[in-house]
């Protein structure tokens, strides 16, 4: 294994709490009473609800239907009864309807150990069509189908297995490279029958991770690749850049997927299983014991923290995913879904200083800006309107990282200012 | 629905580096707290009233300006900086009004009046001074020696830089600025002739050198001067403090003291008659108030360019103005009108830097990797 590459240009440190380990393999979390699943947790349309209230609900049953493209059927994740269809928020911003089933009844299904499905024997659209059935989508934000994803590709140059976590409070990932890399690696087969991809990579930030086992016997050349604990170090661009030096392959040739998606992926094929489970990390400094657990989909993080000891103190904020991308919360009721990565609580002196004062114009968030922006003249067009002048300057190209944001000691809310300018041009034709 | 109580919530990021803008200036202004001291120990308690006059008029200034805008900024500590480097920079028996004036001026007009921190062009404290150098010239170079000099004084009523400037024309050709001070009955201090003798004769006899006497005084601040800026040696083990933990960047200070350095070591010699590369380069950096201007006003973010090409043009740009004002400006002293005027130049630097991001970005979008969510999603 070579010694840990990074990305070029820009990129910060991001200080915090990456020390908490958690010793073997993660526990399975407390099943919910009362499980909150959304039916928008994919990037697209919110899947059609095809149950109604009272319903009796088996484990793993259709609750709802995908509507169209971008949009993945939604499954039950506990057995029970279908107690309210109500209309939630998402962390993300905006609603969608969300099916609460109260936990009652038998685990016919998944609580045994089920046959191992000899997928060898299946077809590419066979295996894409058996994704879309189960729900299977690509776990980090927004969430894209993996069928959406995958099927449009005839030939692919790279694939890249996104294990690196650079910030703090995150393990899920690794965690979950750790525990089961015998069905991650046939999940990576199973990806890699689809793709045919030229190269197959795991990156990852870890130095335990070169413990992992070779690759089984289907293909010789999945490469472990040890990366720089750098943020942004597991956004796109920044991850081809360090494993991909010679600059082979275009960011359209190549196919990024976290480990988590893979194992959906695996669990769904092997196993027959849809998605209805994840590792999620649950930490921060107003945690008691910080643990990475295995969720149902819809349990409320309330769940999960009390299973986690509860607050030390009150929480001075609840972050869904990562302290630099994520979203808050202040609802213990909101559930996980199929891209929550992490359930961070942070203390008072955690979350810090948010006192804003003017930028003076000191130029960190430029040094650290991975796209090679100048994140407060951005700013300063945004909030006097002039947005093509931004774009002119690049503001298409931020990636809303974060890193500007991270530094900046005026805390200047830069991020946000482009985030709500990069929503508008998804809306965009292009 | 189960809810914590008191959780902020908003836009991410939600983590970030400690230090604040705050911090950051509150932090420059305690590291030059010790050079602030040695200038109340070397004129006693006047010079401590006329810091306080000053920092008082700047906290008066910002307190109105704050007001005005309903705004409370006290707690940023900008105004009161500006009142300290304002205050070190006067005369020490000056009377505490024109320090007053002269903060209260920066503050609430310089700066305030274009909407406050990050909004002003002009450094405030330089802009104080220069208000002052120009309302009240004759007060603002009545120097006084410091008390424990006061049996070596021989010059007293003019800094070491003022009078070797004055006196340049009249001295012998092939002299050097100690040489005139010397003939001016300038007396090095007891500690000045014990350390220089013992460099010669450890470090630079070996090597064939001489260092004369006088530039361990320069160092040290046993001389007359403003009342925060005697001591080289505390300003700059200050600046090496801020410049290791990059609070100040050290892109402008390197960019002046080169540039100025360079000139003054080509042409620092021609006035007083020795020719080209002969200039003597350390009294000149030690002397006035050139290195409290360079590390503690130049690369004021606010009024300085925030990349790297732009600092260092700043920064030459201001070098070589400090240069030809000290050499053909009215006064002796020329590195705050310098900045002042690079301050000026700082929108046309950046125009310069907007110009090479949008090559950047139209060569980005030629075809290089495009940024994005995962698997080109956005
Ligand atoms: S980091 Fe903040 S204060 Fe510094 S230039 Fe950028 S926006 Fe302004
Ligand atoms: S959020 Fe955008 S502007 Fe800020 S550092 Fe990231 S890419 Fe650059």
């Amino acid at each position: 294994m070579r010694p840990s590459r990074t990305f070029r240009h820009g990129g910060i440190r991001v200080e915090g709490d990456f020390d908490w380990e958690q010793r073997g393999p993660a526990q399975n979390a407390f099943l919910p009473n009362g499980a909150v699943i959304l039916l928008k947790q994919h990037s697209g349309k919110q899947a059609r609800c095809v149950v109604r209230r009272g319903e009796y609900v088996r484990e793993g049953m259709v609750i709802g239907r995908a509507d169209g493209p971008f949009s993945a059927n939604v499954h039950s994740s506990v057995p029970g009864v279908v107690r309210d269809i109500r209309i939630s928020p998402l962390p993300e911003g905006g609603r969608a309807e969300a099916v609460v089933v109260a936990l009652e009844g038998a685990f016919d299904r998944l609580g045994r150990r089920g046959e191992r499905y000899l997928w060898k024997s299946m077809g590419r659209n066979e295996i894409l069509s058996t994704l879309r059935d189960r729900g299977v989508v690509d776990t980090e934000a927004p969430g894209l189908p993996l069928f959406d994803l995958l099927s449009e590709r005839q030939e692919t140059g790279i694939l890249i297995i996104n294990a690196v976590e650079c910030e703090p409070y995150l393990r899920a990932e690794a965690h979950l490279l750790a525990d089961k890399s015998p069905e991650l690696m046939e999940g990576i087969s199973i990806i890699r029958k689809i793709l045919s991809p030229k190269r197959t990579v795991i990156a990852t930030t870890r130095s335990e991770d070169s413990s992992l086992p070779p690759p089984s016997d289907d293909g010789p050349d999945v490469e472990l690749v040890r990366l720089e604990a750098r943020y942004p170090q597991d956004m796109p661009r920044q991850l081809l850049e360090a494993v991909d030096g010679s600059r082979k392959f275009s960011p359209d040739d190549a196919v990024i997927l976290r480990p988590s998606t893979v194992f959906a992926a695996y669990e769904a094929i092997v196993l027959a299983r849809p998605m209805v489970e994840r590792y999620v990390s649950v930490s921060g400094g107003a945690l008691k014991r910080p643990a990475v657990l295995k969720v149902r989909i819809g349990t409320p993080i309330g769940d999960l923290i009390e299973e986690c000891g509860g607050f030390l103190g009150p929480p001075a904020r609840l972050v869904l995913g990562g302290v630099l991308r994520g979203h808050s919360v202040h609802d213990l009721d909101a559930p996980i879904t199929k891209t929550t990565s992490a359930v961070i609580a942070l203390d008072s002196e955690e979350v810090g200083s948010l006192l804003r004062s003017p930028c003076i114009r000191c130029g960190r968030c430029a040094e650290v800006c991975p796209e090679r922006l100048d994140p407060d003249i951005l700013f300063r067009l945004v909030k006097r309107g002039l947005r093509l002048r931004a774009l002119e300057l690049g503001l298409g190209y931020c990636t809303v990282c974060g890193a500007c944001g991270y530094v900046c000691p005026s805390r200047v809310p830069l991020v946000a200012s482009f985030a709500a300018e990069s929503h508008s041009l998804g809306e965009a034709p292009r | 629905m189960r809810r914590a109580k008191n959780l902020s919530i908003g836009d991410a990021p939600y983590a970030f580096k400690k230090r604040t803008s705050a911090s950051l200036i509150w932090g420059t202004a305690a590291a030059l707290l010790p050079a602030l001291g040695w200038g109340i120990y070397c004129f006693g308690f006047t010079a401590a009233i006329v810091v306080a006059a000053s920092v008082g008029g700047a906290l008066v200034g910002e307190a109105c300006a704050g007001a005005l805008m309903r705004r409370f900024t006290l707690w940023d500590g900008s105004a009161f900086l500006t009142g300290l480097l304002v205050g070190m920079a006067m005369p020490p028996g000056i009377s505490p009004l024109i320090p007053a004036a002269a903060s209260l001026f920066a503050v609430s007009v310089v700066k305030g009046a274009f909407g406050g921190l990050g909004s002003n062009w002009m450094n405030p404290a330089l802009a104080g001074i220069a208000f002052s150098l120009v309302n009240w010239p004759a007060q603002m170079r009545a120097w006084a020696t410091p008390h424990h000099l006061a049996g070596l004084a021989g010059i007293s009523g003019a800094t070491p830089l003022g009078f070797a400037r004055s006196h340049a024309a009249a001295a012998i050709a092939g002299s050097s600025n100690m040489d005139i001070l010397v003939a001016g009955g300038m007396r090095a201090s007891g500690i000045d002739a014990s350390v220089t003798e013992a460099l010669n004769r450890g470090i630079f006899s070996p090597l064939g050198a001489d260092l004369p006497g006088g530039y361990i005084d320069l160092l040290l601040g046993n001389k007359a001067g403003a009342l925060g800026e005697l001591s080289a040696i505390l300003i700059l083990a200050a600046s090496v403090i801020l410049l290791s933990r990059r609070v100040i960047r050290w892109e402008v200070p390197a960019s002046i003291i080169g540039s100025f350095a360079l000139l003054t070591w080509a042409f620092g010699g021609l006035s007083l008659g020795n020719g080209f590369f002969a200039g003597d380069v350390l009294f000149s950096v030690l002397s006035g108030s050139f290195l409290l201007v360079t590390f503690f006003m130049a690369p004021d973010p606010v009024t300085s360019p925030s990349s790297r090409a732009g600092m260092l043009i700043f920064g030459a740009g201001t070098g070589s103005l400090v240069f030809l004002l000290r050499t053909f400006g009215a006064s002796a002293e020329g590195s705050a009108f310098a900045v002042i005027m690079m301050n000026c130049a700082v929108p046309a630097i950046a125009r310069l830097d907007t110009a090479a991001t949008r090559r950047r970005a139209a060569k980005a979008s030629a075809g290089t990797a495009r940024g994005g969510n995962a698997n080109g999603a956005r």
